[in-house]
């Protein structure tokens, strides 16, 4: 009787310390992505009516990134024309991805942020970097912490190392590279997952050298990204055939999905998409294996209710040697460190450093003597000794 | 003769003075009329700026000025607007001493000529007096220091003030007849701009006159002379060039500062014939036509020397003009220089034809070229064109004077 309730009771204390450990694992599942809020900035760079699929093509980026969880306020919509609304729309208020109709990405509740001509190369690196003027209003702005994991995704008209807007200017891959690393220096994202659909969509990310960033692309350099398929009643290819199988893709999605980044660089392989996709981790700090969809297009809050204590102890500093391996070892940057305000503040007068060489100010001074001696006489040295 | 001129001096430096101090310095350093890419102030104090940092000035295609000039405001930095004061007032000097020797050359010509009967009976008026003459070095130095144009290159700090102080002082070293001087600031005012070199043949001419070794090619001590003033020359100009080297320890200068007035890659506006030409043309003829644009300013030499060998002085001011008009980066001070030697022949004036059209367009198209500007750039009415009309117009104007004061001399 005795040895059953003990051996009942020791049950017990095991079930209750493994129910504890489990809470204590799901409690640092909390902390295994470093981001606490989702942004999106979602550009289409072309305008005329035979760029249909360009706008198809982010909106329905925007669709499945709004069904996932973020909120308008947290997306920045750049379209660079209004196709809905376009005379040439046989069918008015309608942006379709999918031929005979099948889903309309323009719904009711479609905010675009940049419209038409405000779509240029100037707006979308001052929303990136932050450098907006004051009387710019909310929606338009990018608001993100160094906490933000940010979705970019970017389609258009492209080429070897440069994206065009409006037909009229172009973004270069090594401006977008810069303009990425002033976010990082600015501590305006966590992460950030950069997707471009546009032909030699590589090389615009070709040159990124800021760290925590993905990078999708839907053709390799030298090739074209080709778009899906028209409609016969509107008259225009639909969407891109990389966004097509990306949009299918997410739309397996849900908010709890465990899916993870290596299935989203098998999306479109070469027999269906015709290009290679190609993608771009060196500079990412976490394994992909280990990054969820969720994490970048959705806004996935994770809320659990329990009604057990959990202690959050410093022992979560180990947490961080149970990252994956192959982490990049960079030292964690203190924010204080990066601005010589010390220097700024306590400018020390120029020093001039340079000083000609002797031998030329002496070769120099030389011959300016030979020349006046040369000129008024040698007998103008017996006054000077 | 001395107090006119230290009043006439005193004048000027004040008047550079009062500009300094006022707000239209700013202004007037900004014009493209009076800093060109080779003499801008803020060129130079950029290059030296890098320099203090480590960095040859050449890099890049900020600084195009030679090494003396960095060693010579390396240390004058702070005191930049007196030396161009100085040098100045040291280019009206020199000029006022050159022309007082050319003149006493001159009347002892006339002198001699009119002993031999030379001259036929109606030249009476032309005959040149001392008291005529006697004015005309302090009209000279008046006419290089009051001159608007040189005030504006003085307040702009432009450099072309020292090109012009050494050439004016090779112009005092040729007629003192020091060919060792003349080649030494020949060469020094060539290393400076590479222009000067066109200078050679009148200061060669006008030696020779002075030593009356006559101008034939046959005879024998006609090319002694010119080989020994040649060698000088030459000689001064490769140790000048190699005593730079050893500035910076490196050859970068030549490229930037000789490449860069032959090649003419920086095509700002000025008051020159270049930019708007090659603004518009394709690459593919850049080459041809930058050869053709800079042997329209060496071509002129030869033929002008075998017709005005007789007058070698006003040969250089010829070649002056020429090249003010047709070099690569003109500027208001180099017009100032050759526009300082006018009073020394205003004998000739009763005959030049058109002096009033001619003075006209000088003084309407430097009031236009503000204007212009300001209507190209800032209202964005005008175009380029417009203003390169007016810098055409500018230089027709200066080309006219100067072929019918040729004409006239002759």
């Amino acid at each position: 009787m005795a040895a059953a309730l003990s051996a009942a009771a020791l049950l017990l204390g095991c079930c209750g310390a493994a129910l504890a450990s489990g809470v204590q694992d799901q409690a640092e599942q909390f902390f295994r992505s470093g981001h606490t809020n989702n942004w999106a900035v979602l550009v289409c760079t072309s305008r005329f009516w035979f760029n249909y699929r360009h706008v198809a093509n982010t909106l329905s980026v925007y669709r499945s990134v709004k069904r996932l969880g973020i909120p308008d306020s947290h997306i920045v919509l750049m379209l660079a024309d209004d196709m809905a609304c376009n005379p040439r729309n046989p069918k008015p208020a309608t942006v379709f991805s999918h031929k005979n109709m099948e889903l309309n990405v323009y719904g009711d509740d479609v905010e675009v942020d940049y419209r038409s001509y405000e779509v240029t190369v100037e707006n979308f690196l001052r929303v990136l970097t932050g450098r907006i003027p004051p009387s710019t209003p909310r929606s338009k702005r990018l608001l993100s912490d160094d906490r933000s994991n940010i979705l970019i995704y970017m389609t258009g008209h492209g080429g070897n190392g440069f994206l065009k807007f409006q037909d009229s200017e172009e973004i270069t891959n090594v401006e977008l590279a810069d303009a990425f690393e002033q976010m990082w220096q600015k501590r305006r994202y966590n992460e950030l997952l950069f997707i471009i659909d546009t032909c030699q969509g590589a090389s615009m990310y070709e040159r990124f050298y800021s760290p925590n960033i993905m990078a999708l692309a839907s053709s390799q350099v030298g090739e074209d990204s080709l778009s899906h398929q028209p409609d016969l009643g509107i008259g225009v290819h639909l969407m891109d055939r990389y966004t097509f199988y990306v949009l299918e893709f997410l739309e397996e999605i849900h908010p709890a999905s465990q899916t993870n980044m290596n299935d989203l660089f098998q999306v479109c392989p070469k027999s269906l998409c015709v290009s290679t996709p190609g993608h771009r981790t060196d500079l990412f700090q976490r394994d992909p294996q280990n990054v969820l969809i969720t994490d970048f297009f959705g806004s996935v809050r994770k809320v659990e209710i329990t009604t057990e204590t959990i202690s959050l102890d410093r022992d979560l500093a180990g947490f961080e040697n149970e990252l994956p391996k192959d982490e990049l070892a960079t030292e964690p940057l203190k924010y204080a460190d990066q601005l010589p305000v010390a220097q700024i503040i306590h400018q020390k007068p120029k020093q001039k450093d340079w000083h000609p060489p002797g031998g030329f100010i002496l070769g120099l001074w030389a011959l300016i003597i030979m020349v006046f001696f040369k000129t008024y006489g040698i007998k103008h040295m017996k006054h000077i000794f | 003769m001395a107090a006119p001129l230290v009043l006439v001096v005193l004048v000027a430096v004040t008047l550079r003075a009062a500009l300094y101090r006022s707000s239209l310095a700013a202004f007037i350093s900004e014009r493209v009329e009076v800093a060109s890419p080779l003499s801008a102030w803020k060129r130079v104090v950029e290059g030296l700026a890098l320099l203090d940092l480590g960095v040859s000035p050449y890099s890049g295609a900020i600084f195009h000025e030679t090494p003396l000039i960095i060693y010579l405001f390396h240390f004058l930095i702070e005191y930049a607007e007196l030396v161009f004061m100085i040098t100045d007032v040291l280019t009206a000097v020199a000029l006022y001493l050159a022309i007082q020797d050319y003149n006493k050359v001159v009347f002892k010509k006339q002198k001699l000529l009119i002993e031999l009967d030379k001259y036929a009976p109606d030249v009476a008026e032309l005959i040149r007096t001392p008291m005529e003459m006697h004015y005309i070095p302090l009209k000279v130095a008046l006419f290089y220091l009051l001159n608007p144009y040189t005030v504006m290159s003085c307040v702009a700090k432009s450099t072309c003030a020292i090109n012009n102080t050494v050439i004016a002082f090779f112009i005092l070293a040729t007629i003192k007849g020091s060919a060792f001087l003349s080649a030494v600031f020949l060469a020094l005012a060539t290393y400076q701009s590479l222009y000067p070199v066109t200078l050679f043949a009148p200061a060669l001419l006008y030696l020779l006159q002075r030593q009356f070794i006559p101008i034939k090619p046959k005879s024998k001590s006609f090319w002694l002379y010119t080989m020994q003033y040649a060698a000088l020359y030459l000689c001064s100009l490769v140790v000048i060039i190699c005593l730079s080297f050893f500035l910076l320890n490196s050859w970068d200068f030549i490229p930037s500062v000789y490449g860069f007035i032959l090649s003419v890659p920086d095509l700002t506006p000025n008051i020159g014939l270049f930019w708007y030409f090659f603004a518009e043309m394709f690459e593919h003829f850049s080459l041809f036509f930058v050869c053709v644009f800079q042997i329209n300013v060496f071509f002129y030499t030869i033929p002008l020397a075998v017709k005005l060998k007789e007058h070698p002085v006003f040969f250089m001011f010829v070649q002056l003009a020429i090249i003010s008009i047709f070099k690569s980066y003109p500027t208001v001070g180099d017009v100032a220089l050759y526009m300082a030697f006018l009073p020394v022949w205003s004998h000739l004036y009763r005959f030049l034809r058109n002096i009033f059209i001619l003075s006209c367009v000088l003084i309407v198209c430097s009031l236009l070229f503000p204007v212009l500007w300001h209507l190209w750039i800032y209202a964005g009415s005008a175009n380029s064109n417009f203003y390169y009309a007016i810098t055409l117009t500018f230089n027709i104007g200066q080309v006219s004077r100067e072929t019918r004061r040729t004409f006239t001399s002759c």
